[in-house]
């Protein structure tokens, strides 16, 4: 059985089983991604996945008589232009509808008495978001669907999220180098200070030192709203994915200028630089008389991919370097688990640090924030919910478990929609 | 040589750099390339280096000159007197000459062939500058760039010439070293359109980041002369920049696209915080027009590529690359712990927004604690570090104030682009002894109009990654590009001893980077300019040839005013003392030796007619007041001013003798500036106290004329007849009407026939080595008198920089213990501040009413006599 397969299928923009709960939304310039909770179905939940989140978590569900909340964390995301499919999908989640308990949800909060999902009425959600777009569509989503964003901050949310992914997950990261790739383990306690590079429209650099203890330390305009840009510009393709296949199927020399461009095809040795090392991106565009259309549009997104993602790596290098930051993380939408680009950043690391440092990537890369806003409001309504389920007592703290075995960890393609199994329990 | 004597001086500075006179073709006419013999110019030796790249050849040459005529009785006798070591010059592996900075683009190569072949620059090697012959198949170049290798063989088939290949980066560092040593003003920092120059010391210049921006980009840590590393680069350079920007839009050349950046606004092609936000994003203090994705907007909208204006594009790409590369460099500096970043490259030619994007990325990521710095001589990195890969260059050893920039009226024109005149009607006997770069001047100069729009300094508005505000469309793209002189290298100019702290020494007063106060000296000069070009023609006969150069010449020095007034610091670092020599060069490159040559000497001639008179009447004058009527005669004559508007229309009104007259009436005591009292108290002491006289004094003179010999002589007979040694130090090169030290040995001379303190003086410096033993005084006791020496300063302007005097004034100085400073050149535009070790005297009448107020609250016409005991 593989509850995700099921999930993802091509058309699913409505909720297909369990009830939402929990929605946190990260609006960003090029992709919305989203972050929801559902609660499985009792016979889910009583299944014999039940134990295997509180292995995991080393906590004996029985001893310390915590309420425990089984479901699925789903992750889905939208094109930003396409803004209002997004929307849709939120209305058609008819998260009111999830109601057998009375939900006052964590990232979705539902003014009470609302229960037609047909008659708005008055009644307005809240959702926890966060990224630019949460400022920025703000008023589309209230107009349209009387949704109001609960802005989380862009920051907070990505180094919360990768934290969580971090300590919670245990093959959450992972190297890739020659089409190797290598799940590291990862000491909780030794998991701090270390860089996180998000790789979104642009990039930014985070020194993270503990929970909610990080700094921007740096960033640059070149990410992947460049790579989309230009190549939209110079290709004509139509999407994203489009452009990575294209790259994927190009050979730079084509319009790079290489090393043995210049010297002659003998090694540049004294300066240590191969004669296949990229001398000047583009740089071969130049010399000859020819339109952009003689160019194979694989050549040029080849040559785009390796520039920023060379770039990208060479600067997170110098600034891990500067900040004596022993790991560094890609993240975000424009890694996309996209093997070529994860190639291209780890060489480029190990290129600059001379085999010192190496890159290291997230399963979940592209929902850092998503999830992040998603953990920002666990205090009200995960508790709650768990409190309604076990009235005992209501949980003065909440852990979040993933059940290890329903991670995808096959292959490259988490890249699309999808679930997986967790749980929720509180202490 | 041995006739030339020291006239040379002249020659060396105002001839065209190609002499054809009496040129002919030797050999075979027939030939493609016949032998050019150019007789003048055997005594000039030349070399040359080349850096070959994928646009431009840059050509560095050298040549230099065996003049300086050693034999001349003056100069005997001030090496006894003086101490310089015979054969001082000697000893100097070059004995000074010119570098000369030339471009040619790579697809005109041709062009650059015939050049050098004109020139002779190929077979003028160090070792075989004897050989005249030109089918020199052993000839060696060095050269760098990838072009090195690929016309080596065109180089050995059209010149016979050999390319010694030099590795590109050792070229590289040693260019920028020799530069960021021997170049006062060679790095420069450029923040939102304001370029500040940066002095740096030699001795504290290691280890520094240099970045090279070609196609690509290298970063080099450099810890000294040959010993350096590349540590860091990046394939986002130059090349990108064209190859996407060729690819992104149908630009045909490289400096189209930059120039379509200026009229660019990069909000719809970049996606800003703002666009994301809709607001800034202070957390993390990005400000809402902060670039958060390079070319992130098309992204979201559904536009076509021909949808985005090429200019947009161009301005997104080239803060793109800009920016990256200034990061990178920072961290990389950062990482090696180097304080400071030089950027060279093709990529930057002293693009304004380049520059801009650059520095404000240095400063955003170093939150202000680093700064970008360029490079005046950028382009020519590479061929300098060539020319010093040879052997015997020499030019190891020189020190800054052995350099000279001068720059050719060619400069303003070609914006310091491509320079050097088509020379391929060579083979036409006919036309050799007719052509000239004058010619080819005079020819277009009907063309030529002001190069740039006088329009205040352009600021970019480019806030590194803001929108630019001012959209630039008055900003040529080489409008910011900083030309490059001819360097003139003259190892025999030494720093002045007497100055107390050489390294804070400046030697301007005032600073012309005020926009007003250069607006207002470029305007005096432009209206000077009609009555100096009809002083320079009429200098001439006022032939025919003269009245053109005259044209030429006022056309070029106002082309030169315009480029100034558009772009301050375009010759480098500018003062009024620049400023000043600039004129004087000018007029000498349209070869106007000394413009006021005649009125020199009319002046001369009516001053010492009433010289005896003077002289008497101060002789029946008690000492104390003789030094005050002295000191009154200075600066009363010192108003004999041709640089000065105002006395120049004087001169309209009077005769000399009459303005004088009415000039030492007005001396009223107090003066502007008023130390008299505690000159006198030196000079004389108070009481019974009677302090020792000077050893040894330097008179460092002003104008010809009433000036020099009713103001200056005056005075030094008193030091004289006081037991001081008394020095003149005059010009080494005509400047207006200042008095040159060619002049004073004949002044003086005609003086002495009026005055025996004078003859006997002028005796024993060795000033009259002409004059007949005065039979009459003979027999008298032979009392060996104190002498009265003439130096060179070693200028050519109506200024002094003291850092860089001539050999002979630095030794003189040696054993001097006051120094006096006439005229408003050399007292009040420049070392108005000066402070030496000796005591200083300076006197000035201030001939403008606005550096009246300025510098001593007053009003023109007053009068400064500052003294300042030796610190």
């Amino acid at each position: 059985m593989d509850p995700r397969r099921a999930e993802t299928g091509k058309n699913s923009d409505q909720i297909q089983s369990g009830h939402v709960y929990h929605l946190a939304l990260d609006i960003g310039g090029s992709l919305a991604k989203l972050v929801y909770f559902t609660k499985n179905d009792e016979h889910i939940v009583g299944s014999e996945k039940k134990k295997s989140p509180m292995k995991a978590s080393g906590i004996s569900n029985s001893s310390r008589n915590s309420p425990v909340l089984n479901g699925r964390l789903n992750f889905k995301k939208f094109e930003t232009s396409k803004i209002n499919d997004c929307l849709e999908f939120i209305n058609s989640m008819k998260l009111h509808l999830g109601g057998v308990y009375k939900i006052v949800m964590i990232a979705m909060v539902m003014n009470a008495g609302c229960q037609q999902p047909e008659s708005p009425g008055s009644q307005t959600i809240t959702i926890k978001a966060t990224g630019g777009g949460a400022y920025k569509y703000a008023d589309l989503f209230k107009e349209k669907f009387r949704i109001s964003l609960d802005k989380e901050d862009e920051m907070d949310c990505l180094v919360a999220g990768a934290n969580f992914l971090l300590e919670t997950i245990h093959q959450e990261a992972f190297t890739y180098m020659g089409n190797q790739k290598q799940f590291v383990w990862i000491d909780k306690n030794d998991l701090y200070p270390y860089l996180l590079v998000n790789i979104g429209s642009g990039v930014g650099m985070i020194k993270v030192e503990g929970d909610g203890k990080f700094e921007r330390v740096s960033g640059t305009s070149i990410g992947g709203g460049t790579f989309w840009g230009l190549g939209k510009l110079l290709t004509k393709c139509k999407s994203f994915d489009e452009l990575l296949d294209l790259s994927y199927r190009g050979n730079n020399r084509a319009v790079d200028m290489l090393v043995g461009d210049i010297y002659g095809g003998m090694d540049y040795s004294k300066i240590g630089l191969s004669s296949t090392t990229i001398a000047s991106s583009f740089g071969r565009a130049i010399s000859e008389n020819k339109e952009r259309d003689d160019y194979k549009p694989e050549d040029i997104a080849r040559s785009l991919l390796r520039m920023i993602s060379n770039n990208i790596g060479q600067i997170s290098y110098l600034t891990a370097l500067r900040f004596g930051l022993k790991r560094i993380f890609f993240g975000g939408f424009f890694i996309r688990r996209h093997p070529f680009t994860m190639d291209t950043l780890s060489v480029a690391v190990n290129f600059w640090s001379k085999g010192e440092a190496k890159a290291m990537f997230l399963q979940h890369e592209g929902f850092l924030g998503a999830v992040g806003a998603f953990m920002s409001s666990d205090k009200h309504g995960l508790k709650e919910l768990l409190a309604n389920q076990k009235v005992e007592r209501p949980p003065s703290k909440l852990s979040f478990s993933l059940d290890q075995t329903q991670v995808p960890q096959q292959d490259g393609e988490l890249n699309g929609d999808e679930s997986i199994e967790c749980s929720v329990y509180g202490a | 040589m041995a006739t030339k004597g020291s006239n040379s001086i002249h020659r060396s500075s105002s001839r065209p750099l190609l002499d054809l006179s009496k040129a002919e073709i030797q050999g075979n006419v027939e030939e493609k390339y016949p032998t050019i013999l150019l007789p003048n110019q055997s005594d000039d030796l030349s070399h040359l280096a080349l850096d070959i790249g994928g646009s431009l050849i840059k050509l560095v040459y050298f040549s230099r000159h065996e003049d300086q005529s050693t034999n001349d009785k003056r100069m005997k006798i001030l090496k006894d007197k003086l101490g310089i070591l015979n054969g001082n010059r000697r000893s100097y592996p070059i004995l000074g000459g010119r570098l000369h900075f030339v471009k040619f683009e790579t697809n005109k190569i041709n062009e650059c062939l015939e050049f050098i072949y004109s020139k002779k620059l190929h077979c003028g090697g160090w070792e075989s500058h004897h050989s005249d012959s030109t089918n020199d198949q052993n000839a060696v170049i060095k050269a760098t760039g990838g072009g090195a290798f690929k016309f080596a063989d065109l180089f050995k088939e059209r010149l016979g010439i050999s390319l010694d290949k030099e590795d590109e980066m050792d070229c590289l560092v040693a260019g920028a070293n020799f530069l960021l040593k021997a170049i006062r003003h060679e790095a420069y920092t450029h923040m939102e359109g304001q370029k500040e120059f940066i002095q740096i010391d030699p001795n504290d210049l290691f280890p520094y980041l240099l970045v090279n921006i070609g196609s690509g980009v290298s970063m080099i840590k450099v810890d000294g002369n040959g010993k350096f590393e590349r540590v860091s680069g990046t394939n986002v350079g130059g090349g990108t920049y064209w190859g996407l920007g060729r690819l992104l839009t149908n630009c045909s050349s490289f400096d189209e696209l930059l120039e379509l950046s200026q009229k660019g606004d990069n909000r719809t092609t970049d996606m800003l915080v703002g666009d994301i936000y809709g607001t800034d994003y202070p957390k993390i203090g990005l400000s809402a027009s902060t670039i958060a994705s390079s070319f992130g907007k098309a992204t979201l909208e559904n536009k076509e590529l021909e949808e985005y204006r090429p200019e947009d594009i161009s301005l997104s790409l080239l803060r793109m690359i800009s920016y990256n590369i200034g990061q990178i460099s920072y961290l990389n500096a950062l990482r090696f712990g180097l304080k400071r970043i030089f950027f060279g490259g093709f990529f930057i030619r002293g693009h304004a927004y380049t520059m801009d994007a650059i520095s404000f990325a240095v400063h955003f990521w170093s939150k202000g604690t680093a700064q970008a710095m360029f490079l005046r001589h950028e382009g020519f990195l590479g061929a300098l570090g060539a020319f010093m890969s040879y052997e015997k260059h020499g030019l190891d050893d020189l020190m800054v104030h052995q350099f000279v920039e001068r720059f050719p009226m060619g400069a303003p024109y070609t914006g310091g682009k491509i320079h050097g005149p088509p020379l391929r009607n060579l083979n036409e006997k006919a036309s050799l002894e007719n052509i000239s770069w004058m010619e080819k001047f005079l020819q277009k100069g009907t063309e030529i109009t002001a190069p740039v729009p006088m329009t205040p300094p352009g600021t970019t508005g480019l806030g590194g990654f803001e929108v630019p505000l001012s959209k630039g469309s008055t900003l040529r793209s080489d409008a910011s590009a900083l030309n490059v002189g001819v360097l003139h290298l003259i190892p025999t100019l030494e720093v002045f001893p007497l100055l107390v702290d050489p390294k804070m020494y400046e030697p301007n007063t005032v600073d012309l980077s005020d926009h007003s106060e250069l607006e207002y000296w470029l305007t005096i000069l432009s209206e000077h300019l009609p009555d100096l070009v009809d002083k320079a023609v009429a200098s001439e006969g006022g032939t025919d040839d003269s009245k053109r150069r005259g044209d030429a010449f006022a056309r070029a020095f106002s082309a030169h005013l315009a480029r100034l007034m558009e772009e301050p610091a375009a010759y480098g670092k500018l003062g009024l003392a620049n400023l000043l020599e600039m004129r004087e060069e000018c007029l000498r490159e349209f070869q106007f030796v000394d413009a006021y040559r005649s009125i020199k000497q009319r002046e001369n001639e009516a001053s010492l007619a009433v010289l005896h008179d003077l002289l008497m009447e101060l002789d029946s004058l008690d000492e104390e007041t003789r030094l005050l009527t002295l000191i009154e005669g200075v600066l009363a004559a010192n108003i004999f001013d041709w640089g000065s508007r105002a006395c120049v229309d004087l001169y309209h009104k009077g005769t000399i003798i009459e303005i004088y007259r009415m000039s030492r009436n007005k001396m009223q005591r107090p003066w502007r500036v008023d130390d008299f009292d505690a000159f006198k108290e030196r000079m004389l002491g108070s009481g019974d106290k009677k302090p020792l006289p000077h050893g040894r004094a330097l008179l460092f003179v002003d104008n010809s004329g009433a000036d020099i010999v009713l103001g200056m002589l005056p005075l030094a007979r008193e030091l004289l007849r006081r037991g001081t040694e008394v020095v003149l130090v005059g010009n080494s090169l005509p400047a207006l009407n200042d008095v040159t030290a060619m002049e004073l040995p004949d002044i003086v001379a005609e003086a002495a026939k009026h005055c025996d303190i004078l003859r006997r003086a002028a005796e024993s410096g060795g000033l009259l080595v002409d004059a007949m033993t005065n039979t009459l005084d003979g027999s008298k006791e032979k009392l060996p008198s104190v002498a009265l020496m003439v130096v060179e300063n070693g200028c050519g302007s109506p200024c002094i920089d003291f850092r860089q005097v001539s050999s002979e004034l630095a030794a003189a100085a040696k054993d001097a213990d006051l120094i006096i400073l006439e005229g408003m050149g050399r007292s009040l535009h420049t070392n108005l501040y000066a402070q030496f070790k000796c005591d200083a005297l300076k006197l000035a009448m201030v001939k403008n009413q606005r550096l009246a107020e300025k510098l001593v609250q007053g009003n023109i016409y007053d009068c400064v006599c500052k003294y300042e005991p030796a610190y």
